[in-house]
């Protein structure tokens, strides 16, 4: 190792050629602690100050989700090429019981470290559990072929992304380059779960149902950093209710006057669909969404920084209002909560088609 | 009609709005399970829009004197804490009906207030009707909402009755309970509650069974030496539950119906598939191969009834059974229960699974654990003192829910020394978040029709069958076996030990 670097809040730095033994030592000093592990989560950013944020994320994180992490910094500007790594665990106490521990691995690799980081990270994977890897931060070279078919969940924010279209284009095709085998999660998606809840409540109603058919107008919303977060929440409302992109986007434009963003659909039943798209800097990620139909009036708000959706349904002279959890603004804790429900995400590649549609004509 | 928004959304029978009438609802059931298991739902967002709550109960209270009264104890023991914000909105849901349960106008009035509910609804709406009232008011309230038409199906919404247990206090009270049900609603809208099936890591046998395929091969009685089922309390008759018990014992109070229902999860064939039927389907086969014993002599042989004596729990002194509260000081009503069951079929022919519940136990812990046989006399086990316990699986069901597997290691060393060693999961440690409540899962299941999780007329009336030629025996023949004691704080008495002993097997030490 040429250097020591100091780090707060990585523990302490090893060679990486002794990881395992130094990992073994950390468990043989206290003999108190449980090790549990139920998956490898990686987090990868190319910002080379990432490794202490992404400590601290880790730290809170493995309070609900036991894990091996492998946190890996890039810092591809240097000019010789190097690698640095960290151990450390974080523990918790279990129920107030006992205290349970992860362990986290860290790694900052400097220079041209391409396929580095590929064998850095494999080699220290926990056997057979399955690797959640988040990429922070745009797409580059980096992601490829070699990388994500060793990938079971892959993490993103497309809200970080300057070219959604691209970077989204990239993924669909990793993805079908692995026939779906990898679990695709993108935290803008997630942002929107609970209005899709919601939503979904609001129209176990029947009186509501029944008005599916004649919805009129959607309204959504956002933040102007959150554009991919309201067009998936319009497209899985587009794809549910079986709704077709409308051609005449001159007379969209001409319903939804003044509006920041509009689409226009066509129901199952021929009627059209204007969706209106507001962005408000100042209001929560996704602070809106609103669907009209005659008599029928459909709205989950919520304020910036509450921890609640409001829903409300208004019809026939009746007015149903309750409140819901609404989901985290933090990435981290969006991760953390995508993981807990688990699943394919398959009805996130149902809406692909709906939303790749909205972005291109956006 | 449907609701396109629910496709694929959650990996679960979708629950449906419906009005949920509390029979009883100023109870402990309803403060204390019930409310906060709604509550909970709320929280996260998993109860179905429009939820109505109507708690039916004898008392003078008013809407705002029940919501308060529910608020407050819902502060003290809600799994998710109590939140004003959610709390309010779902308050407004939630109202009262005053009536008895004998009073035919106060089914009408239920009826009017149904209706009107509906009617803020926009059209006909979905009833759950839940029984935790006593169980001797179930005649009358069923009578009664039969002659109401509160049990019918309109205009495409469902009505379906929950019912608490006990169901019944032995066959003949449990038939009788089953056709006063049956008579009002259907079977299929009948919920059964018994909230151990609620529980994760009773759902996990299951998944632990049948989604892996190491363990199904050796499911059987080639290799499966006994099953242990232990359900172990520390606390006797507090907070006076002497006047309930003492009439039931742990018999009834616990075999009849949680041990027996997690008995059939372990010893059920695989069903052909994971509907309600397909799974109780196999579960009742069990309870109906258990092997029933014809004498008082065979009952004495293989069914061990005890009663605890003053002893220490926790460090601190505790009286007798006989001394508790409420307890008649002649009872011979058993506080401890443990069996020899034999489950006569192809797959366990020979196998016996010992079922123990107790009072008055060292510690709370329910858990049951699958003893393999030795391996072969030859190699390790060949060697003087052979290989040190065989393998346990034990699947923890409360509290410190998980799985551990035992097995034989070698001591590290230059001489062959073997010890058992455990692998064990926790889910605590694993998921850090906390399981919803069994009621918050069962309630859905019951709005969503799904009654997997709740037991079926047969399976109730076969393991009742199966009891009752035990009390019988204990109760109203000649030569009834005799009533052992224990020390309370210990493990149970010396003759369930023997019991075990007499075919070379000890209780697991918990």
């Amino acid at each position: 190792m040429a250097e020591t670097l100091q780090m707060e809040g990585l523990g302490f730095e090893v060679p990486v050629g002794s990881i395992d033994g130094e990992l073994k030592k950390l468990w043989e000093a206290d003999e108190a602690s449980t090790n549990a592990s139920l998956m490898n989560f990686a987090v990868y950013s190319e910002d080379p100050g990432s490794l202490v944020r992404n400590s601290g994320i880790v730290r809170e994180f493995t309070e609900e989700h036991a894990c091996r992490a492998i946190l890996i910094a890039m810092d591809r500007e240097a000019g010789e090429a190097d690698i640095h790594a960290w151990i450390t665990a974080h523990c918790h106490l279990a129920h107030g019981r006992k205290s349970v521990c992860c362990e986290q691995i860290a790694f900052l690799l400097r220079g041209t470290a391409a396929g580095r980081m590929r064998n850095t990270v494999f080699a220290h994977l926990a056997s057979d559990l399955p690797l959640v890897f988040w990429w922070q931060g745009e797409l580059t070279d980096l992601f490829e072929e070699s990388l994500y078919r060793l990938i079971d969940r892959f993490v993103f924010d497309s809200a970080d992304w300057e070219d959604p279209a691209e970077g989204f284009a990239r993924i669909r095709e990793a993805a079908e380059d692995v026939q779906h085998r990898i679990v695709v999660q993108d935290l803008s998606w997630t942002r929107s779960n609970h209005f899709r809840l919601a939503v979904a409540a609001l129209f176990d109603d029947l009186v509501a149902q029944r008005a599916i058919p004649e919805i009129e107008e959607v309204r959504i919303v956002a933040q102007p950093g959150h554009r991919t977060a309201a067009l998936l929440m319009l497209a899985w409302l587009a794809t549910q209710a079986q709704w077709r992109p409308g051609l005449e986007l001159g007379l969209a434009a001409e319903r939804a006057e003044g509006c920041d963003e509009c689409h226009l659909f066509e129901s199952r039943g021929g009627k059209s669909v204007t969706a209106r798209i507001d962005w408000d800097a100042e209001g929560a990620p996704l602070g809106l969404l609103e669907i009209g139909a005659p008599d029928l009036m459909l709205r989950i708000s919520r304020e910036p920084g509450d921890t609640h959706l409001v829903h409300r349904l208004e019809r026939a002279g009746h007015v149903l209002e309750q409140c819901g959890p609404a989901d985290p603004d933090e990435s981290a804790e969006l991760v953390g909560s995508q993981l807990s429900r688990g699943g394919r995400n398959s009805l996130f590649r149902k809406v692909w088609p709906a939303f790749f549609d909205l972005l291109g004509a956006g | 009609m449907s609701n396109p928004f629910r496709d694929e959304l959650v990996a679960r029978a979708r629950p449906e709005t419906c009005t949920v009438v509390i029979f009883g609802a100023t109870g402990d059931l309803t403060h204390r399970k019930l409310i906060p298991a709604l509550y909970n739902l709320a929280v996260d967002g998993d109860l179905p829009a429009g939820v109505q709550i109507l708690g039916f109960a004898r008392r003078d209270w008013t809407d705002d004197y029940f919501r308060e009264s529910l608020g407050k104890v819902n502060r003290e023991v809600s799994r998710t804490g109590h939140d004003d914000a959610v709390w309010g909105p779902f308050a407004e849901s939630i109202h009262y009906h005053q009536s008895e349960f004998q009073d035919t106008g106060g089914y009408q009035r239920l009826a009017e207030r149904l209706e009107e509910i509906d009617r803020r609804r926009g059209g006909a709406g979905n009833r759950l009707f839940y029984l935790a009232s006593a169980p001797e008011f179930f005649d009358d309230i069923m009578q009664h909402l039969r002659d109401a038409g509160l049990n019918e199906e309109r205009e495409g919404c469902w009505s379906r009755v929950i019912v608490e247990k006990p169901f019944g206090t032995d066959l003949p009270s449990a038939q009788h309970l089953n056709q006063v049900v049956n008579a009002t609603f259907e079977e299929s809208d009948t919920y059964r509650i018994d909230h151990y099936l609620g529980k994760e890591t009773a759902q996990n046998i299951m998944v632990l069974r049948f989604a892996n395929s190491i363990f199904e091969p050796i499911w059987n009685s080639r290799y499966i030496d006994s099953v242990q089922i232990t359900c172990a309390e520390h606390f006797g008759m507090e907070g006076g539950r002497g006047g309930y018990y003492d009439k039931a014992g742990a018999m009834r109070d616990m075999v009849q119906n949680h041990l027996l229902q997690l008995l059939s999860l372990v010893a059920m064939e695989p069903p052909t598939d994971l509907s309600a039927d397909g799974v109780r389907d196999e579960k009742v086969k069990v309870l109906r191969s258990l092997r029933r014993w014809d004498t008082p002599e065979e009952i004495a042989a293989n069914v061990i009834r005890a009663q605890y004596e003053a002893g220490h729990v926790n460090g601190k002194p505790v009286v007798g059974y006989r001394e508790e509260d409420r307890v008649d000081p002649e009872s011979m009503t058993e506080a401890y229960v443990a069996l020899r069951v034999l489950v006569d079929t192809w797959r366990w022919s020979g196998v016996p699974f010992y079922v123990r519940m107790g009072k008055r136990l060292p510690k709370k812990a329910t858990e049951i654990s699958i003893h393999f046989k030795d391996a072969p006399d030859v190699l390790f086990n060949a060697l003087p003192g052979g290989v040190p316990g065989g393998n346990v699986l034990v699947i923890r069901i409360q509290p410190d829910e998980g799985i551990s597997l035992r097995i034989t290691s070698k001591l590290p060393g230059t001489s062959l020394r073997m010890e058992p060693v455990k692998m064990d999961f926790h889910y605590a440690s694993s998921f850090g978040k906390s399981s919803p409540e069994a009621y918050e899962r069962l309630l859905l299941d019951a709005m969503a029709g799904d009654a997997t999780l709740f037991a079926r007329r047969d399976e109730v009336e076969e393991a009742w069958r199966f009891v009752d030629h035990i009390e019988h025996a204990w109760h109203a023949s000649g030569t009834p076996p005799p009533m052992a004691s224990y020390v309370a704080g210990s493990w149970g008495p010396k003759e369930a030990e023997d019991m075990l002993a007499a075919t070379g097997n000890d209780w697991r030490r918990l």
